[in-house]
């Protein structure tokens, strides 16, 4: 008996059976399409959560600002140590000069402001540094090497934000979530493994004269079960495909959207879920595989009993 | 060909469907089973074909011993036994053509030896001009001959037909007999399970008549013993 034709067979029955039972298949479908998005709405906000914890933590940084008439080689000094230290990613030094022009840009649509300013005859704003460090857990240690004798008695003042409470609501709604979107899994799992297990129920009763014959006149029992499990297969690679698609006009439509609620930059849905196609589809792909095997497989169990 | 020993079959909790069957039958062979309904005939046509096992005793088909056979290869031995059985009916679907190459598709036969048997089987039994036909366009004695041609595909060395003219007329009968006998001519054994006293003792082959689920007679050129 070759593969070949066994195979080609067994698939054209497949699709035969599919056909005739069209409505359930769909139906089935639809479950499945329905699993595989909670799935990926669980997936796309641990992400869009993920990118806002990092889009805050990028925001945390210490601003030093220095008094007023410290030379211009300590700031040099200032900023070589900081930059010299292995915690830190970036430090950039605004001289009097630059931070006037940073303020006056800031407050040019005030006019009292800049009234102000104009009445005095010399630069009020010190030199200032911004550092900001690879870690969150970094900061406390770049604080205390701010206290550095060379420059410390030059630090008019320091501010530092951590965003620690931001993060950590941000990470609470990671958590619930999360536990909450594996919970819809797994119910829609089951529904799925159900509904799956039915109609493939329905698709042998359709044929159950076929199957009759099949085994009177000699078909081996895999070829009897093949068509009903390639069946199952069909439904799986039907949702797949779909999902795929809804996730991707979901992405489309509601990335540009987002963008505010980040402050401007991009809530990443796209660079995820794209960067990441063949993995998703391959874990998705293999759970729902496995899924539908194991229903179809103990659907037409029962039948082969002889 | 078909060799039984001490063969008992016991339907859960306790209906014997047969009692200590020892009967042998030679290639090429026809052989009438008969006997009143519930003598056992279905239960031992279906033993032959392990659709059941037996409770007790041994079966052997060809020198092949099937009593515990494994289900991986139930196939092997239904391809060896060609079956006719009374619930066992053509697809409604298909058409004559359809109806004999399913079941050789579905053993794993090439398609261009498909091509080749089909038309054979069609004409031995007589349908070669209506394979075109659905079998709601066949009589009931065509339609029999559907399935024993479908019987046919895999040159079984043993035809089984259980009670195979239960429903039809005489003339039909007749047909379906004569097509038996020319199957039988070709060297198939041929066990025939009928209820037909003419058929049988116009037959005048070996007869082996069930009672009870045991062997009351056994006879070489035998007669419808018991009463209609
Ligand atoms: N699947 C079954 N379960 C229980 N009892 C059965 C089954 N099949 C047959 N029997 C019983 O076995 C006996 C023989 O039945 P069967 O072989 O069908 O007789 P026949 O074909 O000669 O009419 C009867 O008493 C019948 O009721
Ligand atoms: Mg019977």
């Amino acid at each position: 008996m070759s593969i070949a034709i066994t195979s080609g067979r067994i698939v054209s029955y497949a699709w035969k059976n599919f056909a005739r039972n069209a409505w359930i298949g769909l139906a089935t479908v639809f479950v499945l399409v329905l699993a595989l998005l909670s799935v990926n709405v669980l997936v796309g906000v641990s992400a869009m959560l993920d990118r806002a914890v990092t889009i805050l933590e990028d925001k945390i940084d210490i601003s030093v600002y220095f008094k007023n008439d410290t030379p211009e080689a300590v700031l040099q000094q200032a900023q070589f140590f900081m930059a010299g230290l292995p915690q830190v990613r970036e430090v950039s030094l605004l001289n009097s000069d630059q931070a006037l022009d940073a303020f006056k840009e800031r407050h040019a649509n005030d006019p009292r402001i800049m009234e102000a300013l104009a009445e005095l005859d010399q630069n009020p704003l010190g030199a200032s540094l911004v550092i900001r460090g690879r870690k969150p857990d970094d900061y406390p240690f770049l604080l205390e090497a701010l206290k550095n004798p060379q420059f410390g008695s030059a630090i008019e003042s320091k501010t530092y934000d951590d965003h620690a409470e931001a993060i950590r609501q941000v990470r609470d709604i990671g958590a619930s979530a999360r536990l909450f979107g594996a919970i819809l899994i797994a119910i829609f799992a089951l529904f799925s493994a159900m509904i799956v297990y039915n109609a493939i129920r329905v698709a042998i009763y359709t044929q159950r004269e076929e199957i009759g014959v099949m085994r009177l006149v000699g078909a081996s029992s895999s070829f009897v079960r093949m068509p009903f499990v390639v069946e199952g297969l069909f439904i799986a690679a039907l949702a797949l495909v779909l999902t795929a698609g809804v996730v991707a006009a979901t992405i489309a439509f509601l990335e540009p959207r987002l963008i505010p609620f980040f402050d401007g930059s991009d809530p990443g849905l796209r660079l995820f879920f794209y960067g990441r196609f063949w993995y998703l589809l391959a874990a998705e792909g293999g759970t729902l595989v496995v899924l539908v095997t194991i229903s179809s497989w103990a659907a037409v169990g029962k039948y082969l009993k002889r | 060909m078909i060799r039984l020993e001490g063969v008992s079959k016991i339907y859960p909790p306790d209906v014997h469907g047969l009692r200590d069957i020892t009967l042998d039958i030679d290639p090429g062979e026809f052989v009438s089973i008969v006997g009143q309904s519930g003598a056992g005939k279905t239960t031992l046509a279906r033993l032959l074909i392990a659709e059941e096992q037996p409770t007790r005793g041994k079966i052997e088909i060809g020198g092949w011993d099937i009593t515990r056979i494994r289900s991986r290869r139930i196939p092997d031995l239904r391809r060896q036994v060609g079956v006719v059985f009374q619930d066992f009916k053509l697809l409604p679907k298909k058409t004559v053509w359809e109806n004999v190459t399913f079941a050789l598709e579905v053993s794993g036969v090439p398609t261009r030896r498909i091509r080749d048997v089909t038309p054979q089987v069609l004409k031995i039994v007589g349908l070669e001009e209506k394979a075109e036909r659905f079998p709601y366009q066949l009589s009931g004695g065509e339609q029999q001959r559907v399935v024993i041609a479908r019987a046919l595909v895999h040159r079984p060395k043993i035809l089984l037909a259980d009670e195979p003219t239960g429903n039809l007329d005489s003339i039909n009968t007749r047909d379906i007999i004569d097509l038996l006998l020319k199957i039988n001519a070709f060297g198939t054994t041929i066990v025939l399970v009928t209820h037909n006293r003419e058929v049988v003792n116009a037959l005048r082959r070996r007869v082996i008549t069930l009672a009870n689920g045991q062997v009351a007679a056994d006879h070489k050129e035998g007669k419808y013993l018991l009463p209609t």
